[in-house]
């Protein structure tokens, strides 16, 4: 099963840019959207995400990524548009509940962000190799390995987990289990208990794993016994340069 | 080599050895295959094979293990991991990359192979398990079979004198079995590795292991050449280990005086022991 942060082998602009190039870049997007107060420059940094995505034929994932982060966010966006008190009232509801100008401004932004801000993580996982995330910070920034590794794995795990998740919902439901239900509070009482499985069965999986890497040699690992260089092209610092753009117009507007 | 002297161990917390006074010794070049119902204490043999008992696992640890000469309960694991390499159980527990070439560098880079020598061993290693196209594909697009060779890939890239698998074919169908049997063969064969491989197979066993061996309940109550091994059919039935077929039927034979000569292990010499015995199939 192919989760929606495994890595899509590729060859294009992005898959070729520098790992450390590519955490920088996501980094520099993420904090973009958080630093600017401004609708635009969000959706701006949406769409920009949207046509790296596109130049890096993954497009359908990015767009997958985009509508499983919108349901969360239309939860979020309601909860939210009633919290704010001050400004406008626009629309008075019943039980005391109204949504002011300021609200919807707000909770836009908020959830603009939100997306804005998950999309190049997502991006970033997606066009870079596992290994060469820990191997690369510590070739180029001397992290200790070990360190970089457990960084790397922890990545990894994301979707191991959902995966493990996933199974383990569907041995229940064969067992006659109805997660589909509509009360929000029976679906967490229905999950809840198996919470207890997935964690062991995970534990499991990463005992199983730190093994494997021990048994091939994890702890002897150096500084200097990587492979791979990750040298530095021009078409990293143009992707640095454009990244810095993106960070300007967010602090000036 | 690697001998097994009255080995015991029983995990902390259980009340019975998962192995209990083990003897065994196992030559090199040998392609053992080590058969028995579940909760035999297989997988732990493996364990203490590669140093991970009494290492990571906590419990009584009696006996002795020398793994070419090197004490397992004195030596690291990384230490035995030198000769001695494991594939276990849960396949995808046990990759670290993304990539099939990562994985295959993850070992090297560790173990410091000098930066010249890793490109050989990588395409080595790829060629051996019948992989190298596979060499710039996402692990999580492989199937269980090809995931399957990976981990052995990994494995064989640092040149183990020996290579033990837990089950590698557990999860894998009829064909994708016997292509990794298949590599086992080659990797014996051509490059001389000691193979020791848990299989519940009986078939895959006969056609590919040299010896056999059979455990119950912690205990090794059978070991040998693989035919050898068989003619005790009946206990190793009793220890919920299948046999097959043909063995069963020249069994049967044999017991109506009908069939006198060696037991067969396959179709083609069962059906040799077919002609002998007069009845034409
Ligand atoms: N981590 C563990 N802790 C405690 N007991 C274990 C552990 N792993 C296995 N056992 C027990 O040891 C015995 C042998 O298990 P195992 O070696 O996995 O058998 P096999 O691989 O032949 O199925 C079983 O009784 C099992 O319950
Ligand atoms: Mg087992």
């Amino acid at each position: 099963m192919k989760g929606i942060l495994d890595y899509v082998p590729g060859s294009s602009f992005l898959h070729r840019l520098n790992p450390l190039v590519k955490l920088l870049l996501a980094f520099v997007l993420c904090a973009s959207c958080f630093v600017t107060g401004n609708h635009f420059i969000v959706l701006g940094v949406i769409a920009l995400n949207l046509a790296l995505a596109f130049s890096a034929g993954i497009f359908g994932r990015a767009l997958k990524m985009l509508s499983s982060l919108l349901k969360l966010s239309a939860l979020l966006f309601l909860v939210q548009i009633f919290f704010v008190r001050e400004g406008q009232i626009l629309l008075q509801l019943p039980l005391g509940l109204y949504i002011t100008d300021l609200g919807l401004s707000f909770s836009l932004l908020f959830v603009l962000r939100l997306l804005a801000a998950a999309l190049p993580l997502g991006l970033m996982l997606s066009v870079t190799q596992t290994s060469d995330i820990p191997n690369v910070l510590v070739r180029k920034l001397g992290l200790p390995y070990q360190y970089a590794f457990v960084l790397g794995t922890a990545i990894r795990f994301i979707p191991l987990f959902a995966q493990e998740m996933a199974g383990i919902m569907e041995a229940q439901t064969a067992r006659g289990v109805e997660f589909d239900t509509k009360n929000f509070f029976k679906k967490v009482a229905l999950l809840l208990p198996l919470c207890a499985p997935l964690l062991v069965s995970s534990v499991r999986r990463i005992e199983g794993g730190a093994i494997s890497a021990e048994l091939r040699g994890f702890y002897l690992r150096g500084r200097k016994s990587g492979y791979k260089d990750y040298p530095f092209a021009l078409r990293d610092f143009g992707a640095l340069l454009g990244g810095a753009c993106v960070l300007a117009l967010a602090v000036l507007f | 080599m690697i001998e097994l002297k009255n080995l015991g161990f029983r995990y902390s917390g259980a009340e019975r050895h998962a192995l209990d006074g083990i003897s065994l010794t196992i030559e090199d070049g040998a392609f053992l295959g080590l058969i028995g119902s579940s909760g035999a204490g297989k997988s732990t043999l493996c364990y203490a094979l590669s140093g991970i008992v009494p290492h990571h696992y906590r419990g009584d640890f009696y006996g002795e293990l020398l793994v070419e000469g090197m004490d397992s309960a004195e030596h690291r694991p990384e230490e035995i991991a030198r000769v001695l390499g494991c594939v276990f159980q849960d396949i995808d527990g046990q990759m670290v990359a993304s990539v099939v070439e990562d994985e295959i560098l993850f070992g090297l880079e560790n173990f410091g192979v000098p930066r010249e020598e890793i490109e050989g061993r990588v395409a080595e290693a790829l060629a051996a398990a019948g992989i190298s196209e596979l060499r710039c594909r996402a692990i999580s697009d492989l199937s269980g079979g090809q995931k399957q060779k990976v981990a052995i890939a990994a494995i064989t890239a640092l040149r183990p004198k020996i290579i033990v698998l837990d089950e590698p074919t557990g999860e894998l169908d009829p064909r994708s079995s016997r292509r990794v049997f298949e590599t086992l063969k080659e990797l014996n064969e051509q490059y001389g590795v000691t193979i020791v491989v848990v299989e519940q197979k009986i078939m895959l066993l006969c056609e590919f292991a040299k010896r056999l061996a059979v455990m119950e309940e912690g205990k090794l109550i059978l070991e040998g050449e693989v035919r050898e091994v068989l003619q005790s059919a009946g206990r190793m039935e009793a220890a919920g280990v299948n046999i097959p077929r043909v063995t069963t039927l020249a069994r049967a034979l044999r017991e109506e005086g009908l069939y006198g000569g060696r037991l067969p292990l396959n179709l083609e010499e069962g059906e040799k022991m077919m002609r002998e015995v007069g009845l034409s199939c």
